[in-house]
């Protein structure tokens, strides 16, 4: 029996983004009982080494370098929020290791020792923003967490919204992430005075649901001022209520929703093996097919350490559930298919608008424009 | 995707009136709008790092040129250049940092060694910044971003302090000439200098010319007579 391929695995499930730490553990771990069901990595099994850094970025990064020094792996899967993966960068950049990374994020960062498989602002922000102001108005409430990625996210809403005629930014405000209703009650005040065509939240974790639920409290209507997102996924909706969710919009390369047989065959494999005791969303599909694009390098390379997995890697293809995506050789990011959906009353997506071709990855972009024809989506409505 | 709470701010919130902040919107600077309208030449050999180098600026989106060896010229149009300050080309005369008059390009010095020898070389070619080797991708943007802004401020300071020094001496010739007159017409001042914008407005030149050219004939007349003023 030959040794087995092991991998580190640092997805996080305690802490504040558990959440969506549990959903990548699922979505990594899918892919490899199929890879080992397939045979494996010429005739090697894949075995995960998995620690629990906790939500805490100093535990990302000493854990990263325990994988790599006692435990001599070559690539780790992990990290969500964008401070675990400043945390862990230059851990392997130092050993000269390889980080697959399935988030989505701001952008303006490459690192040759990471793969980027989750989107970034032109992959999703753009789509939002279009689909928003011509359906509804540009006249924008933002409201976000209180740190970088809403920042920058908001900056970037508030540019291309502001290309649009008759645009204007009512309010914006960040709130802690231990954010509860009562504070959110506040801000849906000073919303019913000002009247807004939309609401753009980058609120995360454990609050978006209190966002949400202040949002139905004040008795509003999505069908005249929705809520748009680009963190608030299917996991989110489960925590939050179906019936409180729905009728708000998220956009995104992935929606349990997707009508593809790669798509179906995945969630049946998966609730063959949890049940219904999963929420498949977009960091989950990053998860499960990052993993299935090293077990392809790898068996071309027959090793995992970088140097010989890269050339393979960049620029290959996968048929992933969103579609077939690929890895861009220049700026180690993901060729995605942005999506937008309109949150449902089964806790799901009713996906509204899609993107007919992958859409590049420009992680450096810093003006974006509203109606690029790169970006633009094909309708699926009505 | 970040989730770092801020931890100034970052108690627990409830009930809490809102914390009125300053609104984190504003107008993207020019200098990053400007990032992939920009023309950069690398002058830096063909090794690791010069390539990392033109990969980076790439992904920024900025329009690359490699040149090595060194030309005595760069490409036209160059806005920034990249030069790489070497211990084996340390005898070599750049003139495009310093060009005056028209605009010469932003500079970044590439440094392996920080010795006196090649930091005084690097003082010596004015450059705006400094990017140490091994070349890393983070930090490019920064730097890169903010040597445009120093030196477009460091332009417009320069042009500013001509300006100025132009009008101090030409205030320095209006009271030359105001005493010339006072003496010569026996007038006060007041009257002195409306003889002297009187001559400005009726051959259309500036007060200040006329000052200096009666300064300048005053100088002819006086030749030999010693000192008018």
């Amino acid at each position: 029996m030959n040794d087995p391929v092991r991998v580190g695995i640092l997805y996080s499930a305690t802490g504040t983004t558990s959440t969506i730490g549990q959903s990548q553990l699922q979505g990594a771990q899918l892919a490899i009982d199929e890879i080992n069901e397939s045979g494996g990595l010429l005739g090697r099994e894949l075995v995960a080494v998995r620690y629990d850094p906790a939500s805490t970025p100093a535990r990302y990064a000493a854990l990263a370098e325990q994988l790599i020094v006692r435990d001599g792996i070559n690539v780790i899967f992990g990290c969500y929020m964008s401070s675990s993966r400043k945390a862990v960068i230059p851990i392997v950049e130092k050993w000269n290791r390889l980080l697959f990374y399935p988030t989505l994020y701001e952008g303006f960062e490459f690192s040759g020792n990471v793969i980027y498989t989750g989107a970034v602002p032109n992959q999703n922000s753009v789509q939002l923003a279009d689909y928003m102001t011509s359906s509804f108005g540009a006249r924008v409430y933002l409201i976000g967490s209180d740190y970088i990625y809403p920042y920058e996210s908001n900056r970037i809403m508030g540019e291309l919204v502001m290309q649009h005629p008759g645009s204007d930014k009512l309010g914006e405000h960040y709130l802690p992430l231990d954010a509860t209703e009562r504070d959110y009650a506040a801000i849906m005040q000073d919303i019913r005075a000002r009247q807004p065509d939309f609401i753009f939240s980058t609120v995360v974790g454990d609050s978006t649901a209190s966002l949400y639920r202040a949002y139905a409290d004040a008795g509003f209507n999505p069908q005249t001022m929705p809520i748009a997102s680009l963190t608030t996924s299917e996991a989110e909706i489960a925590q939050m209520g179906a019936d409180v969710a729905a009728g708000h919009f998220t956009a995104a390369p992935y929606f349990q929703s997707i009508d593809s047989p790669a798509n179906a065959r995945c969630l049946a494999r998966l609730r063959q093996r949890l049940g219904d005791d999963c929420r498949p969303n977009l960091c989950w599909e990053a998860a499960y097919f990052q993993m299935h694009l090293f077990a392809n390098a790898f068996r071309q390379a027959g090793s995992d350490r970088i140097g010989d997995l890269l050339p393979h890697l960049l620029g290959s293809e996968f048929d992933a559930p969103q579609g077939r995506i690929r890895l861009d050789p220049g700026n180690h990011h993901t060729w995605l298919y942005p999506r937008v959906g309109r949150a449902n009353a089964q806790g799901g997506f009713t996906i509204v608008r899609q993107a007919t071709r992958a859409v590049s990855p420009d992680p450096y972009l810093v003006t974006h424009s509203l109606g690029d024809w790169t970006a633009s989506l094909g309708a699926l409505e009505n | 995707m970040d989730a770092e709470p801020n931890k100034e701010t970052g108690s627990a919130a409830t009930g809490r009136p809102l914390l009125e902040r300053k609104p984190l919107l504003r107008a993207t600077s020019p200098q990053l709008k400007e990032l992939r309208q920009l023309r950069i030449a690398i002058v830096h050999p063909d090794d690791a790092d010069g390539r990392l180098l033109a990969q980076q600026l790439q992904r920024i989106g900025c329009q690359v040129q490699a040149i090595w060896p060194p030309q005595p010229s760069l490409p036209e149009g160059t806005d920034v250049v990249f030069l790489a300050v070497r211990p084996d080309h340390l005898q070599l005369n750049y003139t495009w940092t310093q060009g005056e008059g028209e605009s010469p390009p932003t500079a970044i010095a590439v440094v392996n060694y920080e010795n006196p020898t090649i930091v005084s070389a690097v003082l010596e070619l004015q450059v705006q910044a400094i990017l140490p080797t091994p070349i890393r991708s983070f930090g490019l943007l920064s730097t890169l971003v903010l040597a445009r802004r120093n030196h477009k401020e460091s332009r417009q300071q320069q042009q500013r302090i001509a300006k100025l020094q132009a009008k101090l001496l030409g205030q320095r010739r209006v009271a030359e000439a105001k005493a010339i007159l006072m003496q010569t017409h026996q007038i006060n001042e007041d009257q002195a200098y409306d003889m002297i914008r009187a001559q400005a407005m009726s051959r259309r030149s500036s007060v200040e010319d006329i000052a200096q050219a009666i300064v300048h004939a005053s100088e002819i007349l006086s030749l030999g007579k010693g000192v008018v003023r």
